[in-house]
């Protein structure tokens, strides 16, 4: 993705658009026009400047969920119950890119995958493998460990040690990216998607013997 | 899904699974993962005298076509020389074992195991290389 990367871009660029109602000039990423206060489709703007928040991997849940839901009011399908079916299908796919932008920050993985595609250092998707032998080297161990844990407690104790790690991980994130060092931190998400891997697997496992 | 009677059969009979000594220098190792899906993969192969590969191990945490391509390509890979194992195509993996086009992907870690483990093994030597091929 080529979005340039900036680490303040609150609301995104301004750009101002004409407002498909009155024709009047209105904001980029309003949601509605100054002028005549007629909803406006979503615009190109990335999840971020979406809800109005700060492009940066430091945010809590509370202030995203503030941010989602005082937008996701404004285009509720109430409010445009009596206004134009455009109007109304305007707010709909307002809601729905909303939706999407929340999806994608509110889980600090998928804040930082994002933020990473957009810093232009994206982790290895769909048929592309990576080989740094110490990641790999501690996934493999852990793996084995699970493979061979041959009692419940066995299990809950590779799996509570995977938990453990990934709030370390989480937190040397967060540092990476305070540090715009994104390298470092596409390392940590990728380990981040490992181990949640491994705790998915542990999981299976012990669904597998209560079954 | 459905799995080809090939992957089946691999999946339920993989073949050559196990660790050679790493550290050994007739042993190359190679370990690559797909971070998209969070599996892992240790292929390793033991050079002979006469610059064949002689024996190959794998070892792989991941879905049932990721398995069966190892285990494939270990059966492959044996009796080859180097630069033979390391020009097998991911393609040719995921043709011989009908591999359907989303799980093509799972093919890509087998052929970047063994030019891993080809690899592994020649950066332990680097005069020798030359001198035996
Ligand atoms: S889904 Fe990960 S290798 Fe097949
Ligand atoms: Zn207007």
């Amino acid at each position: 993705m080529a979005t340039p990367f900036t680490d303040t871009a609150p609301g995104g660029a301004h750009s101002i658009r004409p407002c498909w109602s009155c024709r009047g000039p209105a904001a980029g990423d309003a949601a509605f026009c100054e002028t005549c206060g007629v909803i406006q489709p979503p615009g190109q703007e990335d999840h971020f400047a979406r809800l109005g928040l700060e492009r940066r991997f430091d945010l809590d849940a509370g202030t995203i969920d503030r941010a989602y839901f005082a937008r996701q009011r404004q285009v509720h399908p109430d409010r445009f119950a009596r206004r134009a079916p455009r109007e109304a299908a305007i707010a709909e796919s307002r809601s729905v890119s909303l939706n999407a932008a929340y999806q994608t920050l509110r889980d600090p993985l998928r804040r930082a995958t994002y933020l990473l595609e957009l810093a232009g250092h994206p982790i290895a998707g769909d048929g592309k493998t990576i080989a740094d032998p110490e990641l790999l080297a501690e996934v493999m161990e852990r793996r084995e460990a699970l493979a061979e844990a041959d009692s419940p407690e066995a299990v809950a104790a590779v799996a509570a040690d995977a938990r453990h790690e990934r709030v370390s991980a989480e937190a040397a994130l967060g540092a990476a990216f305070a540090a715009g060092d994104y390298p470092a931190a596409r390392r940590h998400a990728t380990r981040l998607r490992y181990l949640g891997r491994l705790a998915e697997e542990a999981r299976r496992r012990s669904a597998m013997r209560a079954a | 899904m459905a799995y080809s009677d090939k992957v089946v059969d691999h999946y339920e009979n993989p073949r050559n699974v196990g660790t050679l000594d790493k550290s050994a220098n007739d042993v190359g190792t190679g370990l690559v993962g797909a971070p998209a899906c969070g599996d892992v993969m240790k292929l390793q192969i033991k050079v002979g005298a006469g610059g064949l590969i002689e024996d190959a191990k794998f070892k792989t945490f991941g879905c049932g076509s990721a398995i069966a391509s190892s285990s494939l390509a270990t059966e492959w890979i044996k009796g080859k020389t180097l630069e033979e194992a390391a020009s097998i195509r991911n393609t040719e993996i995921a043709q011989h074992l009908s591999l359907p086009p989303v799980k093509i992907h799972c093919s890509v870690l087998a052929e970047d195991a063994i030019k891993a483990a080809v690899a592994d093994y020649r950066a332990k030597q680097p005069k020798a290389s030359e001198a035996a091929e």
